[in-house]
């Protein structure tokens, strides 16, 4: 088995996973942090084999979209894969926790699931007084027309 | 802020909302206050930086709490704890600091801390219907209130005044007779807070649909806005100034304001600056971040400082009464240092007039520890709670909740009725934080997703799609007085330095099974005719889950802990009189919604501070006797 670099593949496995983009997870200041919490919590052999097999699916020519999405459901996603780390993975971006345990105060208030429906964390973040009466600004937004000329 | 005089006029036990406003009416008319406290004393730092840190402190541990309940920012001390909803079980339990002997768990915390529960209320401040004052004589049920709906108008305002409440008198349309119950003229201190998103779609639905038949009668839904401590725009229409201690006709006047300047919304504790506007946290429960919500500490920075000493991790053990005079001669108190070890002090404090604010179950508890105030075998029962019966769906479009403050709107169509000589009567409000109540989302929806497989996009699209649709909504249900639902002690419990801990006994009556059984009619239509998809479950293994007629219910706690030391018309039928003064004891006072008959269907908060502004009138009109 070669080493692999986890850290690069970090965010590449964090943004096929989760479905947000790399820049908005880096926007998110988390990246060291949760790499750390995957590394402290997961079996050194489950992250090893982890970043081998999902390296070697991405960079494979023969694969394609359609193919990978299947062989992420059936090889990587299942709770007895690589000691759970893709759903971990997934849950620790969403909601900031390891289990049930929040990794800090950072993670809580990163947590993207509250980005994911248009809201904020309660208790930070707040939008200000009385935008709570209109559309979220993110959905208002993404309905405006796009101008041609637009980048 | 000791003061070595021991020449205190009144010691006031609790640093709640009713304690402070007591402190503050009493210190400000030149009376030598002692308060006692049991929390730490890190949170009643009065000056601006330690104040700032320990209030940052509350909030990192709720960043940090796993469960994000009522009482996670919040230290739980050992010598002196306080309930907490995680520890609610199947009876009978011990676990945690209620000793809970069933049929049914009681199911709502408070908060022993300087400031008490007003750190995590939510905020709503609806006053009471006058027919809530007199259910025996309209409807039969229950006890009427030694004082009316008309005897309070002037103490409500005071209230209002005092936390600053935001609202539009106009919308507060109620299912009663009289066309108003507030004075003439009279404005809110400040503008209605925003209603939300979610409410302004559900309104339209609402009004257009929601005609709803219970027990073969007709009964239309419809939503008004909800008045709210917490800050918005200053109302320029409000004149009111302030509250003050007449010695000459010995009452409490409420001042004006000669021109129109407006009500001062109260920043918060460490910074006028901050907090002037609610600013949208959506954690209105557990924690307001810039304490645009109004908490007790606000009231307590406004008492005259050279009057009051407070001693802070002093929990009040027992009332010493003078036996041939009945009158209290002090309160045994105990001083813990660290707050986890089992080593105190015993002091006693001595005063002319004793106040017990502890909190319902707190001053029940300390009254049967003393052989206090109990001669008509009224302490510690009666217990009440809004037994609250959850109902959650999608809704066929987004509402977007999880935004702005716990609800801005409420459905009054059931707070008043005939129905109520059948049935409890409740509030229906509007809920802005989606199902975060009854089921932990967001975070449990993206668990159960993942543990799906779903991932990627598709994860993203799902928990947009489901959770923006999130509706919920709750029956308050008024319970009604029972004597064995109660508040006892048993010398087999204590905490860890020798105090009682409340041993609960607890039911609902069919009077309230009824009101379930209701609840489930009117939501059932209700869903049906707005587009909801009911996602309603209640499961056996709840703690409180009750059965009524084939049908299970659970239900949860509104955190309204009210009635354990009744206020009434003679000794034999209660604790209190109607200035709040003990029949048995000439000089101890209580405050608190422990005094409250019945409960209204109303938040108790507005209504206890009401009736405290009426208690502190008493007092110093008794101190200048």
């Amino acid at each position: 088995m070669e080493p692999i670099s986890t850290s690069k593949l970090f965010l590449e496995a964090s943004a096929v996973f989760t479905g947000f983009s790399k820049t908005e997870l880096k926007a998110t200041g988390m990246l060291q942090s949760y790499h750390n919490t995957i590394l402290k919590n997961t079996n050194k052999e489950d992250i090893d084999y982890f970043f081998i097999d999902l390296n070697q699916l991405l960079t494979d020519p023969k694969q394609d979209a359609k193919s990978i999405k299947h062989i992420l459901t059936t090889q990587f996603m299942p709770i007895s894969a690589y000691g759970s780390l893709a759903q971990n993975m997934i849950i620790l971006w969403y909601t900031g926790n390891w289990g049930n345990d929040v990794i800090s105060s950072a993670s809580y208030i990163q947590g993207l699931m509250w980005d994911t429906i248009h809201a904020h964390p309660p208790g930070a973040k707040q939008p200000g007084y009385g935008s709570w009466s209109d559309l979220p600004l993110s959905v208002k937004q993404s309905t405006v027309k796009s101008s041609p000329n637009g980048k | 802020m000791e003061n070595n005089n021991n020449n205190y006029d009144v010691v006031i036990v609790g640093s709640g909302i009713a304690g402070s406003i007591v402190a503050k009416l009493l210190t400000n008319a030149g009376k030598k206050v002692l308060m006692l406290e049991a929390g730490l004393a890190a949170g009643i730092a009065m000056d601006q930086e330690a104040n700032y840190k320990n209030y940052q402190d509350y909030l990192s541990t709720f960043y940090n709490a796993s469960a994000k309940v009522p009482n996670s920012p919040y230290p739980n001390i050992k010598d002196a704890p306080s309930i907490d909803v995680l520890d609610i079980k199947k009876t009978p339990s011990t676990e945690g600091y209620l000793v809970q002997m069933g049929p049914i768990a009681f199911a709502s915390d408070c908060t022993r801390a300087p400031g008490g529960t007003t750190l995590h209320w939510l905020g709503t401040t609806l006053r009471m219907l006058p027919n809530d004052f007199k259910m025996k004589s309209k409807y039969g049920v229950a006890v009427d209130w030694p004082i009316k709906y008309e005897d309070m108008n002037r103490y409500y305002e005071m209230a209002e005044n005092e936390i600053g409440v935001s609202g539009n008198v106009k919308d507060q349309n109620y299912p009663i007779e009289q066309k108003s119950v507030f004075n003439k003229d009279y404005v809110y201190p400040m503008k209605v807070i925003p209603i939300s998103y979610l409410d302004k779609v559900m309104t339209d639905i609402i009004d257009k649909n929601s005609k709803i038949i219970l027990n073969d009668k007709a009964y239309k839904l419809y939503c008004i806005s909800t008045p709210q401590g917490r800050n918005s725009i200053p109302n320029y229409d409000y004149d009111i100034n302030g509250v003050a201690w007449n010695p000459g006709t010995k009452k409490l006047d409420i001042t004006r304001n000669r021109f129109k300047e407006g009500y001062n919304p109260v920043g918060s504790n460490w910074d006028p600056y901050t907090g002037q506007r609610c600013e949208g946290n959506a954690s209105c429960v557990p924690i307001c971040p810039v304490q645009a919500k109004y908490n007790a500490l606000k009231t307590l920075r406004k008492c005259d400082m050279g009057n009051l000493s407070v001693k802070t991790q002093a929990v009040a053990s027992k009332l010493l009464i003078n036996e041939t005079s009945n009158w209290i001669n002090g309160v045994e108190y105990k001083t813990y240092i660290k707050g986890s070890s089992p080593e105190y002090e015993t002091h006693t404090a001595k005063a002319t007039i004793y106040v017990m604010a502890a909190s319902a179950i707190e001053n029940a508890k300390l009254l049967l520890a003393s052989g206090a105030a109990n001669s008509s075998d009224q302490v510690g029962r009666n217990l009440m709670d809004h037994m609250t019966v959850l109902r959650w769906g999608l809704a066929k479009e987004p509402l977007y909740p999880y935004r702005g403050p716990g609800s801005t709107t409420n459905i009054p169509t059931f707070r008043d009725g005939e129905f109520r000589k059948d049935h409890a009567a409740w509030i229906l409000p509007l809920d802005n934080w989606g199902w975060a109540w009854p089921t932990f989302s967001p975070g449990s929806d993206v668990t159960t997703a993942v543990s799906e497989g779903i991932f990627g996009k598709e994860l993203r699209d799902r928990i947009e799609n489901r959770v923006t649709r999130q509706f919920f909504t709750h029956f308050e249900c008024e319970q009604t007085p029972d004597p064995n639902n109660r508040v006892t002690i048993n010398p087999e419990y204590k905490d860890n330095i020798g105090n009682y801990r409340p041993v609960i006994h607890y039911n609902a009556t069919e009077y309230m099974l009824k009101a379930f059984e209701a609840s489930g009619v009117v939501s059932e239509q209700f869903f049906d005719q707005c587009g909801i998809e009911d996602f309603t479950e209640y499961n056996p293994q709840d703690p409180d889950y009750v059965t009524y007629k084939g049908k299970g219910y659970s239900f949860a706690g509104a955190g309204h802990i009210v009635g354990t030391h009744r206020m009434g018309f003679n000794k034999q039928d209660s604790v209190v009189d109607s200035d709040m003064r003990t029949w048995d004891h000439e000089n101890l006072f209580l405050v608190g919604c422990g005094n409250m008959p019945t409960l209204g269907t109303s938040n108790p908060t507005l209504t206890m501070s009401a009736l405290t502004f009426k208690a502190a009138e008493a007092i110093l009109k008794q101190l200048e006797q």
